[in-house]
């Protein structure tokens, strides 16, 4: 087993008397990606930020890269970058002075900001200031902020939320590039398509508790259900048919489909995350 | 303490401040304005009483009051209607019409009628004065002088002949609305960090609550003491104990500092912060009002921190006061200065929480 870069232990935070997080405890590998996944409200934000320092467990404990996220906050958070929901950019200053500001705050002597820029596609754009930027140039710049530091861990909540498929696809690219470099990456999000993609290990929260943590192919294996589904021609129409993969019978009904059927189209289908959390939780991910 | 996360900070909030336009011209606007202000108002008091006069004939008590006594300018006039356009234009603070027989009456020891005009916005400071001209040109010209003899005795320096021209005693003022102006600035960056959410990027880098709010306590008291200090340095209240003023300035940015904590804790948005801003703005000034107009407010001003600053501003440029005679002001001040600032940081803590 290799060693950890987060381990949370029975964290606990209620606000009032709404117990947001509910005893969890799960570890993150070094070089992992793990996927937060649940719907709003379901605590991983919550979660997220007492990781990340900014709210202090009121029950149980963590650690991150070996030190108690509580005792020690900002010795850990020297290490980490934290990439938000919300824009929360200085948008009358440009991109450079923001990452520059950060770079400094972080303590970094050589910082290339241009670099860092043409990294999540913003090349070119140093000098604008951010209030001129997009909503998904902002998402982008809030990433490259987060990596000033060259972190050990990232952090990020809902990065690609409400973007466009190129700048989603830009932030997911330089995720796995860091990971590539031997960062941790702890993400929360509700997409779980995004998940399926980049996550070595997804986890449900749902009403506080994680319900569920694996790998996403552990997961469908587990959770989900295999079928084929074919399109057949049937009285001048199209008739669907869905033949389960994991039975006795299956090879049989395949070879009845296609010696009495005219197949017209014919794909297998694995359940997808949502659908196994929504068997596991009994509701979907936008909730 | 984190000196170089402070000073990281700082440098960041400056540009802030003067990338926003709005703040950044009503700084230099409020300056330049001061400083024109000052410099167009009379530069000294006129303790002249000057008088109309319209009389065929002129006692020669009047005459000789006016040799003997300085600071009595009368001059006579063709007509009753010249005198009384001159009264209600301003010329003359008041007018005196004595009537052709007023000397024939004075020596049968008959009452002569004597109209005074006044204009109507004179103050009875200056009626009486009139009144007590005219009682003693009487007693002098029937020979019935008061039998006394005085001598004043001034206590403090003695000011006849150098009243303080009301440009001096508006500076004192001046400095105060300069400081109290940047309630608006620091508390607008920090509502702005907290509406934002910058905040929240910034605590998650290595540094403290205790930074962040040091950073700006340090950013406000220097915008507010460094343009109070230029303004008195241009329109030279800094007096001959420049260092007292400077202390002063010092305390009356810190307590702008508190105070604006204290708003940005409450305010959510620009239009909020105007709305907390100026009623506090109108208390703060108000001690420096009553220099304005001595009299016009009582003993309660000096529940209102800004009047230990005010006072001593107004002393020190204004009379040469030394440290003997405004410490108790400036400690006061600091006092006041330690509870705002406390109760100004505790209410903004709760709102980065």
């Amino acid at each position: 087993m290799g060693n950890y870069s987060i381990v949370a232990e029975d964290l606990t935070y209620w606000y009032g008397d709404l117990v947001a997080v509910d005893h969890i405890s799960f570890h993150v590998a070094d070089g992992e990606i793990l996927g937060f996944l649940g719907p709003n409200g379901a605590g991983k934000s919550t979660a997220w930020k007492m990781l990340t320092g900014q709210l202090k467990p009121k029950g149980g404990r963590a650690t991150v890269l070996g030190r108690d996220i509580a005792e020690d906050s900002q010795k850990v958070q020297g290490e980490i970058g934290v990439c938000f929901e919300y824009t929360n950019l200085y948008e009358q200053m440009s991109a450079s002075e923001n990452l520059r500001l950060f770079a400094r705050l972080f303590g970094v002597r050589r910082f290339d900001d241009e670099a860092l820029l043409r990294r999540v596609g913003l090349e070119g754009w140093g000098k604008h200031r951010v209030e001129e930027f997009s909503k998904g140039m902002k998402q982008r710049l809030m990433v490259a902020r987060s990596l000033v530091n060259q972190p050990k861990i990232l952090f990020l909540d809902e990065p690609t939320s409400g973007l466009d498929p190129v700048s989603a696809e830009a932030i997911r690219t330089v995720i796995l590039e860091e990971r590539e470099r031997g960062a941790t990456i702890f993400l929360t999000t509700h997409d779980m398509m995004e998940a399926d993609k980049i996550s070595d290990r997804v986890a449900f929260i749902d009403q506080g508790k994680i319900v569920a943590l694996d790998t996403p192919h552990n997961l469908k294996q587990t959770y989900g259900k295999r079928a084929l589904k074919a399109e057949v021609a049937a009285d001048g129409g199209l008739e669907n048919i869905e033949i389960p993969l994991d039975m006795d019978e299956t090879p049989d009904a395949v070879r009845e489909l296609f010696s009495q059927k005219k197949v017209i189209t014919i794909h297998s289908e694995e359940a997808t995350l949502e659908d196994i959390f929504i068997r596991i939780t009994g509701r979907g991910l936008q909730a | 303490m984190n000196w170089r996360t402070m000073g990281i900070l700082v440098s960041k909030d400056f540009t802030l401040f003067f990338r926003n336009r709005f703040f950044a011209v009503i700084t230099i606007l409020g300056l330049v304005a001061y400083a024109a202000v000052y410099f167009v108002m009379p530069s000294s008091v006129n303790e002249t009483l000057e008088i109309g006069l319209y009389a065929p004939v002129v006692p020669p008590a009047l005459e000789v009051m006016q040799e003997a006594e300085g600071g009595l300018e009368i001059e006579r006039v063709e007509s009753e209607e010249a005198l009384r356009g001159g009264v209600s234009g301003g010329q003359y603070m008041a007018g005196l019409v004595f009537p052709a027989d007023i000397m024939e009456k004075f020596e049968q020891n008959q009452r002569p009628e004597i109209k005074v005009y006044v204009a109507s916005d004179m103050p009875d400071e200056i009626r009486e004065v009139v009144n007590s001209l005219i009682t003693e040109m009487a007693y002098l010209q029937t020979a019935q002088a008061l039998n006394i003899d005085w001598q004043p005795e001034i206590l403090g320096r003695d000011m006849a002949g150098q009243q303080i021209p009301q440009r001096d005693r508006i500076r004192s003022l001046f400095a105060i609305f300069i400081l109290v102006t940047e309630i608006f600035g620091l508390a607008g960056l920090i509502s702005e960090e907290v509406e934002r959410r910058t905040a929240w990027a910034l605590l998650v880098t290595p540094m403290a609550v205790r930074d962040l709010f040091t950073a700006k306590a340090v950013l406000g008291t220097i915008m507010a003491f460094s343009q109070a200090f230029l303004l008195l340095a241009v329109v030279g209240g800094l007096g001959e104990q420049p260092l007292i003023v400077v202390t002063a300035l010092l305390l009356g940015a810190v307590l702008v500092t508190g105070v604006a904590f204290l708003v940005a804790s409450l305010a959510k948005g620009f239009l909020s912060i105007i709305a907390w801003s100026v009623p506090v703005l109108v208390v703060l000034i108000i001690p420096a009002i009553g220099i304005m107009m001595p009299g016009a407010i009582s003993d309660w001003i000096k529940a209102i921190p800004s009047y230990y600053l005010t006072e001593t501003i107004y002393q020190v440029s204004n009379f040469g006061a030394g440290w003997g005679d405004v410490w108790r002001d400036l400690l006061i001040l600091a006092g006041f200065n330690v509870a705002i600032l406390s109760v100004g940081v505790l209410a903004l803590r709760r709102k980065f929480q």
